[in-house]
């Protein structure tokens, strides 16, 4: 790869074509119960970073090792580990939602780029059933395209907050040069959350039960 | 440990064996042949440094439902005391079926306490669990006022495939001045939202609750809601189309019972297997007769069957 920051920049640009602006990831549902609001912006993206935002990273670096193991590892470990971030997403829309953004980043990555490992991932997710994760997926292809770790981390917590504020824009009275001030002030939470490490926790209930609640709203702008 | 007997169509304790401060009342049998089996801390609750190991085996067929004799009160530690810990580790054989309903964990000020739930579940097993978390003694004005809790949860079918991923780390620490906070990273509102004024003036030491180690705020991850209450629904082998016709039965209960602001459901399939039903509120009063109303009815649509409500005081 010749450039590792052009394939960066273009495959983490908001505008990627994976469908990632349809979905809200819980947040119409707090809206709606008019829990949030744009006041609240900040505080509720610093806690989303603080732990969700962290698992994510923590598992974009885990598919990020990954693709550089043995062959014979790589398949039943890539399935794993998919399966376990399944297990850590209660809310359905919101995991079918990292799931089908997974995919369709694979894919597009599998488009852009003949490396045998993306297709190896793609395969046995079709064979075994299982979900491609957005973070899985974003590790995978960060490392397969000669992302460093950290970059790839703090790229794909960057895609998700620019995705979440893009939403809150829809949703909420929330200008352009407000919403670029609000991620650009998020800097260095997501920089914490992308390379943190450590436990495996996530404590995020109010944004939970609002994806949960998703579902049921009569009127609705995004699929989750 | 447990077995089914199938001659007299009942479930039969096969062996026991406790040590205080855990204890457990002889088992009673349950017209559906389950058995009824109370947990008690004769402690009174969890004291600083206690290492609790609580093994439950249901073998094939085995029914069982646990619950204890009063809330888990996780005591106010002495400050040479380490974390108290709670491990916890439930195996449902084939076709089993475990009711899992214990009374709230609630954290007493400067309590530290770490709890893992791990449960395995066989072919066809069933499980009901539900865990209610509370902010603290209310009462006492200890709102969010413990040191610091690490609750972990997972279940997993027999061949390893996990199923459900838990864990939630919450401290609080003192809030810094405001001189010294970055205001791009000031929290848009804080712990002391949910805390009355009187209450807040008996806090001195807590008025901003942060998850330990963290700069956003509790708000940021409970809203305005304080109790926290979780409920599984599992029947190991339920297809996704039995889960999405269970979801949405489920969700129907779950918006009559809900009054945002005050008490909010959600429910969802979980990738495989069951249901989880998660609650948040701001008192406690109504939540246990909701749990009840969501296991009455998730277990007629995974089992078709009634629950059989355990004889005790709520």
């Amino acid at each position: 790869m010749a450039a590792p920051l052009l394939s960066l920049l273009q495959l983490a640009d908001s505008q990627t074509p994976i469908g990632g602006a349809a979905h809200s990831f819980g947040l119409e549902g707090l809206v709606s119960d008019q829990d949030l609001t744009v006041d609240d912006l900040q505080g509720f993206l610093i806690g989303y970073l603080e732990e969700a935002g962290r698992l994510e990273a923590i598992f974009c670096r885990r598919a990020y090792d990954l693709a550089s193991s043995p062959d014979d590892s790589f398949a039943p470990d890539w399935v794993r580990l998919n399966r376990e971030v399944s297990a850590w997403k209660p809310a359905r829309e919101s995991r079918v939602a990292s799931a089908t953004l997974g995919r369709r980043f694979l894919r597009l990555a599998m488009g852009l780029s003949d490396e045998a490992r993306l297709h190896a991932a793609d395969a046995v997710a079709r064979t075994t059933g299982c979900d491609i994760h957005q973070s899985t997926a974003f590790g995978l292809v960060g490392s397969v395209l000669g992302w460093g770790i950290d970059d790839t981390a703090l790229a794909c917590l960057q895609q998700n907050v620019a995705a979440l504020v893009s939403a809150a824009q829809r949703l909420l009275p929330l200008g352009q040069t407000r919403a670029a001030r609000l991620v650009w002030d998020l800097q260095e939470v997501i920089a914490g959350a992308a390379c943190a490490g450590g436990e495996t926790a996530c404590f995020t209930p109010w944004l939970e039960v609002a994806s949960m609640r998703h579902p049921a709203l009569t009127t609705r702008l995004f699929i989750s | 440990m447990f077995d089914w007997d199938s001659e007299r169509a009942r479930t039969r304790l096969v062996s026991r064996e406790t040590r205080p401060p855990l204890q457990v009342v002889r088992p009673f049998d349950l017209p559906d042949g389950s058995v009824l089996l109370h947990m008690q801390n004769v402690a009174g609750g969890v004291l600083g440094g206690d290492l609790l190991d609580v093994n439950i085996t249901l073998n094939a067929g085995a029914r069982v439902q646990l619950t204890t004799t009063g809330a888990n009160r996780i005591y106010r530690p002495r400050e040479t005391d380490g974390p108290a810990v709670q491990s916890t580790k439930l195996y449902v054989g084939a076709g089993s079926l475990l009711e899992y309903l214990p009374d709230p964990t609630i954290p007493f000020a400067s309590a530290r306490y770490r709890q893992t739930t791990n449960v395995t579940l066989g072919d066809g097993a069933g499980l009901y669990w539900w865990e209610v978390l509370s902010p603290g003694r209310t009462a006492h004005g200890e709102v969010f006022a413990y040191e610091k809790l690490d609750i972990a949860a997972s279940i997993d079918t027999e061949d390893g495939s996990p199923v459900v991923r838990e864990r939630s780390i919450v401290g609080s620490h003192p809030q810094p001045p405001p001189s010294s906070r970055a205001p791009s990273l000031l929290p848009q509102g804080d712990g002391q939202e949910l805390v009355s004024a009187g209450q807040r003036q008996a806090l001195p030491l807590h008025l901003t609750f942060f998850p330990s180690g963290r700069r956003g705020s509790l708000r940021s991850r409970l809203g305005p809601y304080r109790y926290l209450a979780t409920f599984y629904a599992m029947r190991v082998g339920a297809s996704s189309i039995e889960l999405l016709d269970a979801e949405r039965s489920l969700t129907d209960l779950a918006m009559e019972l809900s009054v945002p602001g005050e008490t909010v459901w959600g429910v969802s399939a979980l990738s495989a297997h069951g249901l989880i039903v998660r609650g948040l509120s701001r008192r406690s009063h109504t939540l246990n007769a909701s749990l009840i109303a969501f296991w009455r009815h998730a277990k007629r649509l995974l089992h078709n069957e009634d629950i059989v409500i355990p004889r005790k005081v709520w």
